[in-house]
């Protein structure tokens, strides 16, 4: 009798435990819709979000998650694939869009075709649309105060910025310059455009860097840190303080120097497994959750301690990376 | 010396280099001296670069409107992402990876010039959507997974001599190579008698077809040089490795007053010009210009030049 009940006990909890699985969304489609590939960290993003949806349409959470990438990274291509999206009856589009405003017109398109829209990293304004954004400004803010906690007296900065006239790009220089109006110790000598890219970065501040007084630190946007370093050494001049930008070429320069003469520094971005975050909301909301239309998700940051762990799990060319498991966003929904 | 002055006035390349000169005054004025040999030291590095594919660009173009190579950028990073991935950071395996790159941009040479040719595709599109082909080549093949050069490499792209880039060194060799291959031999005859006229070349009984593939080739096997040296000099490979390339080796080719029209090349005119776009970068930078002026000035800069550099052109 009482081996009976531990079974009926455990079935009930089985059931319990796979309802949610098979809840509404089983006979849903979500798509995803991205505007870019043609770097690592969205190269870890589509790989994240082919890892985590592949399963969650194995164990019928949803019908399909396919990705559709544009070519060209132009707007008007992106909204001609969000409207083919339309007639091919997604339920759901999670977005990372060209544009924060140029797309609205497209967006609403698909909210009144009864659509949900969630959009992350490159997020749309159009209100009838969900936003998974980033702090940006807090990602530039939180280098500055690493900076005077490391060097008390402070001294001169290079700021490399990103790509020139993007949303993002606007919002760390933001928050680099109100670091820098409150930790006054600290001066912003010169400033380049890095383009998120080693290359462009490395080629940018080897130009500047002799017309430059002696710089300290070195604060980025990320994907730019190793090309500093290397512009740096080449041009002969001690290493300052730059802060990466979880790339694995950065961190494992990072941990080169680490090993060599003990160099410190911290890292920080954004994960690129932001992608799986978007497809658990969208699936939360297809399953008819409350969920808030702005959320906020937190950046991940490197220091000292935690390099060599975070180094190992970093694939080899990729970004440092968190994918959010169904728990996880709602921890994030519920503002945990 | 007015004799000397007006000999070279007559030059074409002479603006880029008048230009790039003041360029680099202007920056040193506002740092009042500190750093000007470094930083045309910098500008001799990242230049020889775009030199290489603005050689091929030059070849390209000269064959006659409307001929241009817009798969240079793709070009650059598939044969970097070869490069590093078939040597796997082993000296010993530095050759294999530069025959294989090479090879890898030797398909895309014939491949574009199969489209413009077989398929009757006009160059500008053919290019433009075989880069796209040869983009996601890269990307399906590399995985966006960045591999150190071997020392080999990295030492060769990097290394000075009193100063200059040892890279230069070999840049130069190849220009004056270029320049006595367009000059002194038949198929670079042939290549400014098909952009001054294609037709009169054919009925001359020149090899218009044979020229134009060979041209095609040679743009996509220096693009795929610079993809070796440039994941050398940077320490890797990159997807975005060949971003900026695309503008730069029409940019230069122009600047440096080879004719848009065709028929008419320059190759001291685009070293001018190279070291001309990377030192205005510089001086912008320098003076902290911010985003939107710094394109601004770069593009009236730029008019301003093909403009006194092409109106002294015509009145002669």
């Amino acid at each position: 009798m009482k081996k009976t009940s531990l079974l009926v006990a455990g079935a009930l909890a089985a059931i319990t435990f796979a309802l949610p699985a098979s809840a509404d969304t089983k006979d849903k489609k979500i798509a995803l819709s991205n505007n870019y590939a043609g770097n690592s960290w969205r190269q870890s993003m589509l790989k994240s979000w082919d890892k985590v949806t592949k399963q969650a349409v194995a164990d019928g959470i949803v019908a399909a998650a396919d990705p559709f990438t544009t070519s060209e990274n132009q707007v008007t291509e992106q909204a001609a694939q969000i409207q083919n999206l339309i007639l091919q009856g997604y339920n759901a589009i999670v977005i990372n869009a060209a544009s924060p405003d140029a797309l609205n017109g497209v967006v609403k398109q698909a909210c009144d075709a009864g659509i949900i829209v969630v959009s992350f990293d490159g997020i749309v304004t159009e209100p009838c649309a969900w936003r998974i954004a980033v702090d940006f400004k807090k990602m530039g803010a939180v280098q500055l105060d690493y900076l005077s906690e490391k060097m008390k007296d402070g001294g001169n900065l290079l700021e490399i910025r990103g790509l020139a006239g993007v949303f993002v790009d606007d919002e760390i220089h933001k928050g680099i310059e109100e670091g820098v109006g409150k930790h006054t110790q600290f001066k912003i000598v010169g400033s380049v455009h890095g383009d998120w890219a080693q290359e462009v970065a490395q080629k940018a501040v080897a130009g500047i860097l002799p017309s430059l007084p002696e710089v300290k630190g070195v604060v980025t946007q990320g994907g730019d840190g190793y090309g500093a370093a290397q512009a740096f050494k080449a041009a002969g001049r001690p290493t300052p303080l730059i802060i990466m930008g979880n790339r694995q070429d950065e961190l494992a320069w990072w941990k080169e120097q680490k090993d060599a003469n003990g160099y410190e520094t911290m890292s920080v971005s954004i994960a690129p497994g932001v992608s799986t975050l978007a497809f658990w909301v969208a699936q939360m909301i297809l399953d008819g959750k409350e969920v808030p239309k702005d959320l906020v998700v937190p950046f991940l940051q490197i220091n000292q301690a935690d390099l060599e762990k975070s180094l190992e799990t970093t694939e080899k060319g990729g970004v440092a990376n968190v994918e959010y498991s169904k728990a996880d966003a709602e921890k994030v929904v519920a503002g945990k | 010396m007015t004799a000397l002055w007006s000999k070279l006035r007559g030059q074409p390349w002479i603006w880029s280099f008048i230009a790039m000169i003041a360029v680099w005054l202007a920056t040193i004025a506002f740092t009042g001296g500190q750093g000007a040999g470094e930083i045309l030291t910098a500008a001799l590095s990242f230049a020889t670069f775009t030199i290489i594919i603005g050689l091929g660009q030059m070849m390209v173009i000269t064959t006659g409107p409307g001929n241009v190579d817009l798969s240079i950028p793709a070009t650059i990073t598939l044969a970097g992402v070869v490069a590093t991935k078939v040597m796997d950071t082993d000296n010993a395996r530095l050759l294999i990876g530069i025959v294989a790159a090479l090879g890898a941009s030797f398909v895309v040479g014939l491949f574009n010039y199969g489209l413009i040719r077989l398929l009757r595709i006009p160059p500008i599109i053919a290019t433009l959507s075989s880069s796209f082909l040869i983009l996601s080549t890269a990307i399906s093949y590399g995985r966006g997974i960045r591999i150190k050069p071997p020392p080999m490499l990295a030492d060769f792209a990097t290394t000075r001599i009193l100063g200059v880039p040892l890279l230069a060194i070999f840049v130069l060799l190849l220009s004056i190579g270029m320049a006595l291959l367009l000059k002194r031999t038949l198929y670079g005859r042939t290549v400014l008698a098909i952009g001054q006229n294609p037709r009169a070349a054919r009925l001359a009984g020149l090899n218009v077809d044979l020229t134009r593939f060979a041209t095609y080739l040679l743009s996509a096997l220096l693009a795929g040089v610079t993809g070796i040296v440039l994941s050398g000099f940077s320490g890797g490979a990159a997807l975005n490795m060949g971003e900026g390339f695309l503008l730069a080796s029409i940019a230069v080719v122009v600047i440096g007053g080879t004719s848009v029209a065709g028929g008419r090349a320059n190759v001291p005119g685009i070293w001018g010009a190279a070291l001309f776009i990377y030192l205005l970068d510089t001086m912008l930078n320098t003076f902290g210009a911010s985003a939107g002026i710094r394109l601004i000035m770069t593009g009236v800069i730029i008019i301003t030049v093909i403009t006194i550099a092409g109106g002294d052109r015509q009145q002669r």
